[in-house]
């Protein structure tokens, strides 16, 4: 399989317009919404949420990570976006962030394994400097899933 | 020096995989050989072999939930919480090689 299944041009938002994390996380999940992903805004944040109080999904180099188990999730993708400005978010090098990474997985375990490695690989690229340095670089979606296919 | 590792986080989609990613990078960097085990939502992955725990040096054990030791009880591990290694972990590696003179 191959790492363009999960990602999608039109879940990736390099303009985004939140100010505030939640702002951040409905603009995301509404372009997950929009795209097919999710079938329930306000519960696929909820289920966000819920992983956000179990810890810190700020990663440090300005990147956040949220991600939840969610039944509102009809298949399993991963969005991107990225901000103009620096957005609060607990972050384990206390620094705001303004480059999101939101995990989109169903909360049936058994469901798309395939899928699940494909985003488990994605997000050990999110740990290589280089990468990061070139998305925040990046001028167009279509650029991003270059990058992060690479 | 051998470096392998294992990596556990909460929910074991996003931290496990990114900081077995970092350790990695950082070692390389630093000149050494490495192999991160990620144990995540989907199960073990880069599963460490018994001759390769035998010849490691250390064994880093990143992890927020419980990771089973009983194979590393005559190794040196340093026993971390996911954050140390995702904060900084080039430093994570300058310890360990002060800790033991390499």
């Amino acid at each position: 399989m191959d790492l363009r299944e999960i990602l999608s041009e039109d879940i990736i938002d390099l303009d985004l317009k939140g100010t505030t994390k939640d702002e951040i996380l409905h603009e995301l999940s509404q372009h997950l919404f929009d795209a097919g992903y999710i079938t329930d805004i306000d519960q696929f944040v909820k289920d966000i949420y819920v992983r956000e109080a179990a810890g810190i999904t700020g990663a440090g180099n300005h990147i956040a990570i949220p991600h939840g188990k969610s039944s509102a999730v009809k298949k399993i993708t991963i969005a991107v976006g990225r901000s103009e400005h620096y957005v609060e978010w607990e972050s384990y090098d206390e620094q705001p962030v303004n480059l999101f990474f939101l995990f989109c997985v169903s909360d049936d375990e058994g469901f798309a394994q395939n899928h699940m490695r494909l985003l488990a690989e994605l997000a050990g690229k999110i740990g290589k400097d280089s990468l990061v340095e070139a998305l925040q670089g990046a001028q167009t979606p279509a650029e991003v899933i270059e990058i992060l296919t690479a | 020096m051998k470096i392998v590792g294992v990596t556990a986080c909460t929910a074991g989609i996003a931290h496990t995989y990114i900081v077995a990613q970092k350790i990695q990078d950082a070692a390389e960097a630093a000149g050494h050989e490495c192999k991160i085990e990620t144990q995540g939502t989907i199960g073990a992955d880069n599963i460490l072999t018994d001759e390769e725990i035998a010849a490691a040096d250390v064994v880093i054990i990143a992890h927020d939930i419980a990771v089973d030791q009983a194979r590393f009880k005559d190794k040196k591990v340093v026993d971390i919480p996911i954050s140390t290694a995702m904060k900084n972990p080039k430093s994570l590696i300058a310890t360990i090689e002060k800790k033991l003179g390499k």
